[in-house]
């Protein structure tokens, strides 16, 4: 959403400009989008325009043992590991390029850091994702990257666990920007590096609580180890679960695609949109976060650069009196909407006040069956909503309770939701979600009610529909047999956007001065040959059974598109035979034609003839006088 | 927006005779609640600021104004007002100027008139529908000579008609259209015949039944409302109501099956589409305001630069790199025009609703008038129904728009099928956020204590009313028949609106339960109601009684917020408010009474007094005596001191208005004026 990000791009250039400008010259932000670009960035959720910057340090394992694959087509640890960063490099560029993320070595031969200390090698201090850096860590990909790395950095023998974590925590503390979240992800194999210097391992434990008393968090990504990796050798104390990842505990992953899940997730945070009350009764509140678990991803919006230096210009909007010339204070306008010449006139804030009905929050009007939710009736994506403790204690348990018994009953919770102080209020529903998890025990459907917004009437639309006529079983069959032919396992992650992935290549190809951009596969595309090939006879036999001898489905039929899009049939037919037309332009009377009649006789005979009457005209005199 | 080839021209039909101004003590009469159907309607055509037309005829009216009387034919109906676009007058005129008739007048002869005004006034202009609401209580005689004739008429002419009644006629089942699965029914109200209804009344209902019958068939008879059945849904006019435009496209699977389909946008978010335009405080007008937009360096002299000298760039994480609008037009993705391209099937267990998003629902049908499609499409629908499947598939509006990746799931009702089209995630649209688990987690573990109560909760709340012999379940809270406060708001708010922000209970009236248990229906119904905090400024009086019967507020608050509206209202100066000052002062009085607070009453009446002397609201206090608005005397409740011949004179005008008083109020005595004397 690209309001939602000039949001807070406009935010920061407000307060630059508040401190070296004078009153009057810093009102300058475009009056009338404010109001939706706030709404839209609070719908957005999850930007930066109230919190600081998420920093993420990858911590990773040299040692020998990581280079060390258990079979040959296997990645080694340490591919795997470069593999997985560099994804959440691009996806970072992607979705969040303020956050800043580093990767340190450990276990090194060189060193390089700004305490010396030995076998630390420090690859990217923690900065915004760029290409250049992704670049970098491409270098140590595969068989080439194992001995680029061994020329370059070499595996170390020794190291000290606390010293590396040391070195990360002065990475941390050497960033100038407010930093929201720090977070510290711990690539290895070894299930127990100081098994024979307790020493170490003691030094090692209490860095790793100082990191936490600091707000730091440290993860585990444990890989596979021959034997199996045993976290109670060493780094059940180091690694304390963080209170809000209770009950959330990883397999070691031995593919790529279960580490890249585990990063994932732990790597997006989360963002609550807000905190609210959860009224049950007169006397019965909770409190609880709502969570936006699906969110449309826009491409970034475009920034004016100063042609001469390519930096960024910052935009001002000024209102000013067209007679007096004079800038003008937002007390200086007012609002106004016209309805049937009455002009309705209101200052800015009573605009808002408009929009004021409740108190934010969700006040439960009772309790319908499940079965009662119509999929059809779908208005906009929905929400996740989990109790909130801080507000109010005990709301974990009410909510437990609730979820418990919603999901027992197979009910779900309607209530009135007034998401913030100036919005309307709508009716939701909360449905019960029960916790699910994979295979892997990585938690694929989290516990707590999914917010489902319901139309009110003023949503729906009477739609004309086309009259019914049932199949026979025959056809149905025949279908049944094209539907089974092309099943598949629906995932809600199968599909790239093609649009913004096309826009990134293309962006990655001009910071590189790659003379093509790599195109992007677009896997919204149908795989129509191997669906051709998988269906075989049964698409003829379908249409044998359902279409007439003579039917073309893909008919082009000019008179008949028209049916269906002039509704009803109401709209005067135009018809205009070829004689017609020659006549017209002989006589030069086309004019005299209606715009939709031009239209279709560009149509009839290809022609394309833009939207203004006169380009239709133009076309179509050409087409016949070169005929 | 409406378009032209969209637009209805609308007649109301409104009997105003004798009978409709009768009603059972404490309810609203059928006149008053016609009159509301009506303003609703109007309001939202006033907003809508669409093309329709709307005219306005009574009938039972005590004179006689229209084309076609003559000697003793067509006799008091009233045309109030032509076809033309319904504006504020409109609006004010329903609301204060209507006045009930003491005739009666036949029902056929006043659906002549208006069938009449709709092709004389239609001449010569483009209108796609022509449609008649008649709203009467069916109590006047009607000659049925000309019936067949003017169905006839109606048929040839395309005109439909609804009707709204006080009361609801048995209808049965329905199409399915109107709804919402046939397995839930939607239906409520009491079912046939409705209690104290004449003979004469009942052969008006067989004569609407017959009408509607013969012009739509059995659908005829859905549009045949009751009042509180219109109040509630306001949907019901749908005749008017928008259209989605239709999106015709072939369905394909592989390469050589298509199936021509039509689409159209079945729920889609409503907005208030209107935007407050800046104007200047002193002119206010929008003319006098410009915008400018500046660039400057990012310096410390903040630069200035032409638009010429900047180009466009796009960040790409800690790189910006410059990209002309023409080179990323020539380089973006391009969708290669519409689709509607199945990319395969899938259980429909794996397409979880929480995935679904976009701003759009789609009804997918076969292409008009063409049987292959239609049986082509509803094999698919039928497989995937059967197979308990989905279809997911690759959906492109035209070529300037981008590809989406949604589902397409069966719906199949009585009245049609089609299949229902919903966009999906992206990966990128994703945030695989994980919570800590509620189950294994001792410190939010629920006892089983809390586990009853909670039981108990979900038992007491429950909006749906099961009936076991049929194994039908009734919704008594259909949210998608309420519509959108906001919206309710946008219409109350005229003028200097700011009178009604303070509202907060436009919440959902719970329609009126019928169950037995007279405590399960004031849970449910004030629950519904729960939203009643404060007395807001849209219902005040009826605000007021909520709040004090469900002791919600001490009668010394409800009252002085009640004032202070009543304050307000006076200040516009408009016999409409003063209308709504007496329906607030009206319920304060009683419940005062009903509350032994005759005293509160009183003081608040004398201060009201002076105020309006004070105010020059002359014309206000004619209307206070008119209804003989008085002091709470003795009699009526202990507590109060007052003789009648005293709440008598109280109402006499005063001979000498005291100058003294006058001058303690001058201009400006604002809202705490009343409640101060208090």
């Amino acid at each position: 959403m690209p309001a939602a990000m000039t949001t807070a791009e406009m935010g920061d250039e407000a307060r630059v400009s508040s401190n070296n400008m004078s009153g009057w010259e810093s009102y300058y932000k475009n009056e009338g989008d404010e109001e939706e670009e706030q709404e839209e960035g609070l719908e957005a959720g999850g930007d930066y325009s109230y919190s600081g910057r998420d920093s993420l340090i990858f911590l990773v394992d040299a040692s020998r043992a990581m280079f060390e694959s258990q079979d040959e087509d296997e990645l080694t640890p340490f591919d795997m590991s470069i593999q997985c960063i560099r994804s959440v490099y691009t996806n970072k560029i992607i979705s969040s390029n303020r956050d800043l993320l580093a990767v340190v070595f450990y276990g090194t031969k060189k060193d390089k850091n700004s305490v010396n200390f030995k076998n630390i090698y420090v690859l990217q201090e923690l900065d915004n994702p760029g290409v250049k850096r992704v670049q970098e860590l491409d270098k140590f990909k595969g068989q080439e990257g194992k001995k680029y790395f061994e020329d370059q950095i070499g595996h170390g023998s020794d190291y000290s666990l606390s010293e590396v974590l040391w070195v990360c925590a002065n990475l941390f503390s050497d960033v100038q920007f407010k930093m929201s979240h720090k977070r510290i992800m711990l690539f290895t194999n070894e299930d127990d590096p100081h098994g024979d210097d307790s020493a170490k391992a003691s030094r090692a434990r209490t860095k790793a609580g100082d990191l936490r008393d600091t707000g730091i968090f440290l993860d585990l990504m444990h890989l596979k180890k021959r034997g199996g990796f045993d976290t109670s050798l060493f780094y059940r104390d180091v690694i304390i679960a963080e209170n809000e990842d209770i009950g959330i505990h990883f397999e070691e992953s031995s593919k790529l695609e279960d580490l890249l899940r585990k990063v994932r997730a732990k790597e997006t945070r989360k963002r609550v949109l807000s905190r609210l009350k959860l009224k049950l009764n007169k006397d019965v509140t909770l409190t609880v976060g709502i969570y936006n678990m699906v969110q449309k991803a826009y491409r970034p919006p475009p920034v004016r650069l100063y042609r001469e230096t390519n930096e960024p210009v910052k935009t001002k909007t000024r209102t000013f009196n067209v007679n007096t010339g004079s800038l003008l204070l937002p007390s200086d306008t007012k609002r106004s909407q016209t309805y049937s010449h009455r002009q309705i006139v209101l200052e800015k804030e009573e605009t808002e006040e408009l929009k004021r009905f409740d108190e934010p929050g969700f006040i439960l009007i009772g309790f319908k069956p499940l079965m009662m939710l119509k999929k059809h009736h779908y208005l906009r994506h929905s929400l996740f909503v989990y109790p909130e403790e801080s507000l109010i204690n005990g709301s974990s348990t009410l909510f437990s309770a609730l979820l418990t018994k919603c999901l027992e009953k197979e009910v779900m919770a309607v209530c009135r939701y007034t998401p913030r102080r100036n919005s309307p209020p709508c009716f939701v529903a909360l449905v019960p979600q029960e916790e699910e998890l994979d295979d892997q025990k990585i938690q694929v459907a989290p516990p707590g009610f999914q917010l489902v917004f319901l139309p009110y009437a003023d949503d729906k639309r009477k739609v004309p529909f086309t009259e019914k006529v049932m199949a026979n079983p025959e056809q149905v069959d025949k279908m049944k047999a094209i539907v089974q032919k092309l099943r598949f396992k629906y995932r809600s992650d199968s599909f790239e956007n093609p649009v913004l992935q096309q826009h990134f290549r293309n962006m990655e190809a001009l910071a590189l001065d790659l003379m093509e951009p790599e195109q992007a596969v677009d896997l919204t595309l149908p795989k129509t040959e191997v669906m051709d090939k998988r269906l075989g006879s049964l698409v003829d036999e379908f249409k044998e059974l359902v279409y007439p001898p003579d039917y073309n489905p893909e008919g082009k039929v000019t008179k008949r598109k028209k049916d269906d899009e002039s509704y009803g049939s109401k709209r005067p037919k135009v018809e205009l035979s070829e004689e017609e037309l020659k006549a017209h332009v002989s006589k030069g009377t086309l004019g005299k034609l209606t715009v939709p009649a031009l239209k279709e006789a560009c149509r009839m005979y290809g022609l394309k003839g833009g939207l203004k009457k006169q380009e239709l005209l133009d076309v179509l005199t050409e087409h016949f006088q070169k005929a | 927006m409406a378009r032209s080839w969209d637009k209805a021209a609308v007649v109301l039909c409104m009997d105003v005779g004798l009978a409709m101004s009768n009603s059972f003590p404490g309810e609203e009469s059928p006149f008053e609640l016609a009159k509301k159907v009506m303003t609703m309607f109007v309001q939202r055509q006033v907003f809508a600021e669409n093309k329709d037309e709307v005219a306005l005829v009574l009938f039972g009216t005590d004179g006689t104004k229209n084309a076609l009387a003559a000697g003793d034919q067509y006799q008091n109906i009233t045309v109030h007002r032509h076809l033309m676009r319904p504006d504020f007058d409109l609006l004010e005129d329903i609301e204060s100027k209507i006045q009930p008739g003491s005739q009666q007048a036949d029902l056929l002869d006043a659906l002549i008139v208006c069938m009449d005004l709709i092709q004389e006034e239609t001449l010569g202009k483009k209108f796609e529908k022509r449609h008649i609401e008649v709203f009467t209580d069916l109590s006047s005689p009607f000659s049925r000579d000309q019936l067949d004739i003017i169905i006839h008429n109606l048929k040839k002419s395309g005109i439909s008609l609804q009707f709204f009644l006080p009361f609801p006629i048995g209808k049965q089942g329905g199409t399915g259209d109107r709804g919402d699965g046939s397995l839930l029914s939607d239906h409520h109200g009491p079912s046939f015949p409705p209690k104290g209804i004449t003979e004469q009344q009942k052969e008006g209902i067989q004569m609407v039944k017959k009408v509607m019958m013969s012009l739509e068939g059995e659908d005829g008879l859905e549009e045949i409302y009751s009042f509180s059945e219109a109040l509630r849904q306001l949907c019901v006019f749908k005749k008017t109501e928008r259209r989605s435009m239709p999106w015709s496209c072939q369905l394909t699977i592989g390469s050589n099956l298509s199936i021509k389909i039509v689409a159209y946008k079945s729920i889609t978010q409503e907005k208030v589409k209107k935007c407050w335009t800046v104007v200047d405080a002193r002119t206010l007008k929008k003319e006098a305001i410009q915008k400018e937009t500046v660039y400057c360096l990012n310096d410390d002299d903040e630069t200035e630069v032409s638009k010429e000298d900047t180009i466009q760039g796009f960040r790409y994480g800690s790189d910006i790199i410059p990209f002309s609008k023409v080179d990323e037009e020539q380089m973006k993705y391009k969708s290669e025009g519409k689709c509607f391209s199945v990319l395969g099937f899938c259980r429909s267990s794996q397409v979880h609703m929480k995935y679904f998003m976009g701003n759009q629902v789609l009804k997918v049908f076969a292409a008009k008038d063409d049987e292959a499609a239609a049986v082509a499409l509803s094999s698919l629908i039928h497989a995937l129904d059967e197979l308990d499947m989905v279809a997911v598939v690759r959906y492109v509006y035209n070529e300037k728009t981008n590809p989406q990746v949604g589902v397409a799931f069966p719906l199949i009702k009585d009245a049609y099928e089609c299949l229902v089209y919903i966009q999906l995630p992206f990966m990128e649209d994703l945030r695989q956020y994980m919570f800590p688990s509620l189950k294994n987690n001792r410190k939010c573990t629920p006892t089983e204590a809390q586990l009853s109560a909670v039981d108990a909760l979900i038992d007491s709340m429950s909006l749906v009313q099961k009936d076991e012999e049929e194994g039908t379940i009734e919704d008594l809270f259909p949210t998608s028949k309420i519509p959108n406060p906001q919206f309710q708001r946008l219409f109350q708010g005229r003028k200097k609106t700011i009178y009604f922000f303070s509202s907060h209970e436009e919440g959902p009236t719970c329609k009126k339960l019928k169950t037995e248990e007279e405590e399960a229906h004031f849970s449910v119904s004030s629950l519904a109601e729960g939203s009643v905090t404060c007395v807001g400024s849209v219902n005040p009086a009826e605000n007021f009684r909520v709040l004090v019967r469900q002791k919600k507020a001490t009668f010394e608050e409800a009252s002085h917020q009640l004032i202070n509206h009543i304050e307000q209202f006076l200040d516009t100066n408009e016999t409409l408010y003063f209308m709504k000052s007496m329906d607030c002062i009206k319920a304060f009085r009683e419940e005062a009474i009903q509350f032994s607070e005759e005293q509160r009453f009183n003081n608040f009446l004398k201060a009201l007094r002076e105020k309006v002397e004070v105010k020059q609201l002359n014309h206000f206090w004619e209307i206070v005596v008119h209804d003989g608005v008085t002091l709470i005397t003795k009699d009526e409740a202990p507590g109060s001191s007052v003789t009648t011949e005293e709440a008598k004179k109280f109402l006499a005008p005063k001979e000498n208005a005291n100058a003294d008083s006058a001058a303690a109020f001058e201009e400006g005595g604002d809202v705490d004026d009343l409640l101060e004397l208090i």
